[in-house]
């Protein structure tokens, strides 16, 4: 499994969380990684309003793929967005997404230094995290 | 043996005199508390009923952090803190003691020997309260008042990541209440703190250190005389 | 979606996605919580219900992604009816490992009971008896605002408090939750 980056957006489309695991992907600034979280918020914001299909239950904007890599947006029904970047063709994003989500839960949710809504600093899920998504060799 | 752990009920391990329990309360005089007439009160209830009952993990991690975060509200400093958590700790082990003791039943002992109550701390109370024992138990080659218990991942730092500002910090301070009531319980009064001190496999290793009072140490002197 | 099948999904999680505790340690800790709170605030009652309210709210925001994560729910309830499923049968299953029964329902759908046969919080506990208490203190009050809290980042507005509790000498322990409205008046689409 290639996983590039792992983001993670709050309610308000602020960027709580980023970071690369694997190379593939640009280096670009703090500065245009908020933009991009801005950015896609609100194109998840509309591609959730106007369908091209009848549903009027759309999740949103779910996965964006390039022939470099594979985009997978997940969003709670809570709002929280989990966005994770990997190679092209990459299988089984759902299940990785949702073990993130479990990590999340676990070592940023239940760890009482941890403030709702604000960046993620939290050794635990970093280090739950990488073990999940890179496995040393 | 005072049989009940009611979290108001101060219990006081010093006198070992049996507290009578009042069975039916409400028709005693010497109580207003009311009971339900179709319910069982926590009195005809059996003590064994909940030993072996568990509850998720993450219903205890949310709230221990809420009492993390509530004590950290009214507290100067990291070793306030830790003491705040420590005096939790200190009311839980208390009435743990209590049930473990009783549910021992006859075979329950009086620990005499330093030895005899840090091996019953780190085995039968540990696997009680814990489902596990504690990792290590060793004395401190330097100073003859000092033991070490260690857990490799204490349950109740499992989902806890302390900020760097507060790096001394160790919410295992809980537990070192825990074993700080156990003692005191069997006459054995020490200081017990929670320190950090990982290694490669367990990042989030903790010691207990406990130091025990000069008495106690005179006590056991007197023993090895004998 | 059929409570019977909320009912299993519980059962699922809590047999195969859930780690376990003592249980003693949780009572005991929570016992100690409230203790120390009838302490801090001399005694005042009615400040104590709002504290262990206030704390339970904080853990609720939280304590729902746990909840999403693990019982894997992606879809919104159908209505309040299948909400109150949910929360007694995955919600209390999966962290309390009891099912409260629900009760009452008012002919709007929108309140309902929560009668807790079992109340683990409360095992070992005698309320002081100083005369106030029984009549004061509402001794689980936190498992109100979990579930207040809980709901409110599922966009749903919530009371919740106690009607009746077995420790203040009542034949029951019942929780009334009434639904004030639905945040962002996103309504869920109604099955019936």
């Amino acid at each position: 499994m290639v996983v590039y980056a792992v983001l993670i957006l709050n309610k308000a489309g602020g960027l709580i969380y980023q970071r690369d695991f694997n190379p593939g992907l640009q280096k670009i600034s703090a500065n245009d990684y908020l933009i991009i979280a801005g950015t896609f918020h609100g194109v998840h914001a509309i591609t959730s309003q106007i369908s091209p299909t009848n549903d009027t239950g759309s999740s949103g904007l779910e996965v964006l793929e390039s022939e470099h890599f594979v985009m997978r947006c997940f969003q709670t029904l809570t709002g929280i967005k989990f966005l994770i970047f990997a190679e092209p063709r990459q299988p089984n994003l759902d299940v990785v997404v949702r073990r993130v989500y479990e990590l999340y839960a676990d070592y940023v949710m239940k760890n009482p230094f941890y403030q709702i809504e604000m960046p993620i600093r939290s050794e635990g899920f970093d280090r739950h995290l990488a073990a999940y998504i890179k496995p040393q060799a | 043996m005072n049989r009940d752990p009611s979290p108001f009920r101060p219990t006081s391990t010093a006198s070992t005199a049996t507290s009578p329990t009042p069975k039916y309360a409400n028709l005693t005089a010497s109580t207003n508390i009311r009971y339900s007439l179709t319910r069982k009160s926590i009195y005809d209830r059996h003590l064994n009923r909940t030993k072996t009952s568990e509850l998720s993990k993450s219903a205890f991690a949310f709230l221990f952090g809420e009492m993390v975060q509530y004590a950290q509200k009214k507290v100067y400093g990291v070793q306030d803190l830790e003491k705040k958590l420590n005096l939790h700790g200190y009311a839980v082990g208390q009435r743990f003691l209590e049930l473990l003791l009783w549910r021992d039943g006859r075979t329950a002992k009086r620990e005499t020997r330093i030895l005899g109550i840090l091996q019953f701390i780190s085995h039968q109370m540990y696997r009680a309260i814990f489902q596990k024992q504690a990792d290590t138990l060793e004395k401190v080659r330097e100073n003859e008042d000092e033991y070490m218990i260690s857990d490799n991942d204490p349950i109740v730092n499992t989902y806890i990541s302390v900020p760097k500002e507060m790096s001394q910090l160790n919410c295992g301070a809980f537990i070192a209440g825990i074993i700080e009531a156990v003692l005191d319980g069997h006459c054995f009064p020490a200081k017990v703190t929670a320190h950090t001190a990982p290694n490669d496999m367990w990042p989030g290793r903790t010691v207990f250190l406990i130091k025990f009072e000069p008495e106690v140490l005179e006590r056991e002197a007197l023993r090895v005389g004998s | 979606m059929a409570s019977t099948t909320r009912a299993r999904l519980g059962e699922e999680v809590w047999k195969s996605r859930t780690d376990k505790i003592n249980a003693e340690l949780v009572t005991l800790t929570y016992g100690s919580v409230v203790a120390q709170l009838c302490k801090d605030l001399d005694g005042d009652y009615a400040e104590v219900n709002k504290q262990l309210d206030k704390m339970g709210y904080n853990i609720g925001l939280r304590l729902i992604e746990d909840f999403l994560a693990k019982s894997n729910m992606q879809q919104k309830c159908a209505n309040f009816r299948d909400t109150a499923d949910v929360i007694s049968k995955v919600g209390f299953k999966m962290f309390l490992n009891i099912i409260p029964t629900i009760a009452n329902w008012s002919s709007d759908n929108k309140q309902f009971s929560l009668l807790l046969d079992e109340n683990p919080l409360a095992d070992f506990v005698e309320l002081p008896d100083d005369g106030k208490a029984q009549g004061e203190l509402w001794y689980s009050n936190m498992l109100c605002g979990v579930i207040r809290g809980a709901l409110e980042m599922v966009q749903m507005q919530v009371d919740v408090h106690f009607v009746s509790d077995i420790l203040r000498g009542h034949d029951t322990t019942e929780m009334r939750i009434t639904l004030i409205r639905y945040i962002d008046d996103e309504m869920p689409q109604d099955d019936e």
